[in-house]
């Protein structure tokens, strides 16, 4: 293993050619990317262990490179252990074919995958992981270093509370089986118990993500130019899908949440400044969040941004005539009706 | 679903802030709350509404049989536990960010024990003008005919307050919730809704993430004979990105708006091309 920072050419100079080399990278499909080659020379090992140190794939850095020598490759497999989440189950799923994406081959050959699933309760027992072995043809020594693999996945499923745990893949030499590749999806909210959760939600988020999570907020950095303050995902969601019909980009995706204080409203709406949107879209219904505190908020904010874009505002639902009234006496017109709403925005944009 | 204007209701966390302030509000709809439960603090009262250390003492003083959970989320698997195995019939959790290990032991727990779970994540349950289990608003409709089966909170407040304010009735609104493992799931809701009597079209409103409207689709074709009205958000979201929800999220093309929608119309359900369609669609069919 080579860690960023560490003396490339002589880490590489331990090991013999031809090799594959692995970025370590807390993403999946590391193959697609191209973060995963092979070397037929040293030569070949340091530049692509360079070109790999300077790459940054959706907000991650390369932190690690592995190089294995390549061993003869009898067969490749596939497996996983993953939550079945809407069947409230667990699948041990297994295939011939290694290295590929799943959710291909499962659409176009069904036949070529092995799938059995589980109850959280009992576990994966041993005999499915046996019956799942034999189908995959493992026989003698084989058969019980596959059925301890499968085992093993499980015990690292239930100890992190993994919703998937694959081997893809999975490789057959002359000395026995080995993991070429892996990808664990964990559950965010595990982080109170859970510290390797903890230590990568960390890292994961952008600079903006992280401020919005730490207010209270979700938030999503998207590529258009209208900045979008609603509430509610699913309404959020919504909002943005009628904008995109009518060809209108939301720059991000912004739930401020139940309940929000004038001083969540505030930060969000500092946080989409920072977006520098031609225009932004105020969307909000009020249950437990008041409109008269997102009134007071936006005013605030104003005040505060002398360069603050064009804004656009629909308040309804809970103290809606307050604050509308509000907004009235500063000269800002709030609408209530949505698509009124959103042609203002087509509106401002075009002049 | 399984509760009534009859209900005898629970509030676990009736001490904590949320636990205060939506007892209050569902106390003024008229919901028969109780008693409450937070564990040391059995005694005292909330708005006049007694407080028991455990949810046992509550049944044997009180005689409820329906739960609705705000206790913080690593403390539900615990809280919804104690009220499972202490027979309550409908136990409904709105708290979020609940580990999803702990919601598929609870979901165990409740098949085990043939009662009922609904949520986490979610806005709870509204029999309009008769009960109110939930943190929705009150004024959104009346009561009427028609069921609103939902993932997400505001986006179906939204709606639900457009089908009321076009004149039309509910006869039930349910949150399911946005988590990718649900107490009852899409297709069990509107399983319940197809056979209750009092339901005669059923509003369907969904999300990116997960299969389970493609499951209820296959369902809706087989066994539902009522209309089924839908609406479906994030036809333009990106791909792998949680969008508010922990469930919303599509992972290459698994979970997609449109692939929802297709399903959803092969299965002979109008689907609506945004949320404010949805009442003149209902005009349609009633």
């Amino acid at each position: 293993m080579i860690l960023k920072g560490e003396d490339i050419e002589e880490k590489v100079n331990s090991f013999s050619f031809p090799a594959i080399v692995k970025s370590q990278i807390a993403i999946g499909s590391r193959k697609k990317a191209g973060l995963i080659k092979i070397a037929q020379t040293q030569e070949d090992a340091i530049s692509l262990c360079r070109e790999f140190f300077s790459r940054n794939v959706a907000g991650f850095d390369v932190e690690a490179i592995i190089i294995e020598e390549l061993a003869k490759i009898d067969q490749e497999y596939y497996c996983s252990i993953a939550l079945d989440a809407s069947g409230r189950q667990f699948y041990l799923i297994a295939s011939k074919e290694g290295g590929i994406d799943i959710e291909e081959v499962s659409k176009e050959h069904p036949d070529a995958i092995i799938k059995r699933s589980f109850p959280y309760s009992e576990g994966l027992t041993e005999e499915i992981a046996r019956d799942v072995a034999i189908q995959l043809g493992f026989s003698g020594n084989l058969l019980q270093s596959g059925i301890d693999i499968f085992l093993k996945l499980s015990k690292i499923t239930m100890k992190l509370e993994a919703q998937l745990v694959e081997i893809n893949p999975l490789i057959m030499t002359a000395s026995g089986l080995f993991a070429v590749d892996g990808k664990m999806i964990l559950d965010d909210d595990t982080d109170f118990r859970q510290p390797v959760v903890q230590k990568l939600l960390d890292r994961k988020l952008s600079e903006l993500e992280k401020i919005a999570k730490k207010e209270g907020f979700s938030f999503v950095e998207l590529s258009g130019e209208i900045g979008i303050l609603a509430n509610g995902a699913g309404l959020t969601m919504a909002l943005l899908d009628v904008l995109s019909e009518l060809g209108l980009q939301p720059a991000n995706f912004l739930d401020v949440g139940g309940g929000a204080s004038k001083e969540r409203v505030y930060k969000a709406l500092e946080l989409i400044f920072e977006l520098q949107p031609k225009a932004v879209l105020v969307n909000i219904f009020g249950g437990i969040t008041r409109c008269d505190i997102v009134a007071q908020a936006i005013i605030q904010a104003l005040n505060d941004f002398s360069n603050a874009p064009p804004m656009v505002i629909r308040l309804t639902g809970t103290n809606e005539k307050e604050g509308i009234a509000l907004l009235k006496e500063e000269n800002i017109d709030a609408f209530q009706d949505v698509m009124a709403a959103v042609k203002k925005v087509k509106e401002v944009l075009s002049e | 679903m399984f509760i009534s204007e009859n209900s005898k209701v629970l509030v676990q966390g009736i001490t904590g802030k949320q636990g205060i302030f939506h007892t209050q509000l569902m106390l003024n709809y008229g919901t028969k709350i109780v008693a409450g439960v937070t564990p040391g603090k059995g005694g005292q009262q909330v708005h006049g509404v007694p407080v028991f250390n455990e949810v046992k003492d509550a049944i044997r003083e009180t005689g409820v049989d329906t739960s609705i959970i705000f206790v913080p989320a690593r403390f539900v698997l615990s809280a919804a536990m104690e009220s499972l195995n202490a027979g309550i019939n409908m136990t409904c959790i709105i708290t979020e960010n609940v580990p999803v290990f702990d919601m598929i032991q609870l979901v165990e727990k409740s098949k085990e024990k043939g009662l009922h779970l609904v949520g986490p994540n979610c806005p709870g349950m509204l029999i309009p003008d008769k009960i109110k289990l939930g943190i929705m608003p009150d004024n959104m409709c009346h009561y009427g005919n028609v069921a609103v089966v939902s993932k997400s909170g505001t986006l179906s407040y939204e709606i639900t307050k457009a089908i009321g304010d076009s004149g039309i009735g509910v006869s039930a609104y349910v949150g399911i919730g946005g988590d990718p493992v649900r107490g009852t799931t899409m297709q069990e809701a509107v399983a319940y809704y197809s056979e209750d009597p009092h339901t005669k079209v059923i509003v369907l409103i969904g999300e990116i993430g997960s299969d389970e409207e493609e499951k209820t689709a296959v369902f809706i074709k087989r066994n539902v004979s009522k209309p089924v009205i839908a609406y479906i958000a994030g036809k333009s979201a990106p791909e792998g990105k949680r969008m508010g929800h922990a469930g919303a999220i599509i992972s290459g093309d698994v979970g997609t708006a449109q692939g929802k929608i297709k399903a959803l119309q092969r299965s002979g359900a109008l689907v609506a091309d945004t949320p404010w369609e949805v009442p003149q669609l209902l005009k349609e069919v009633l």
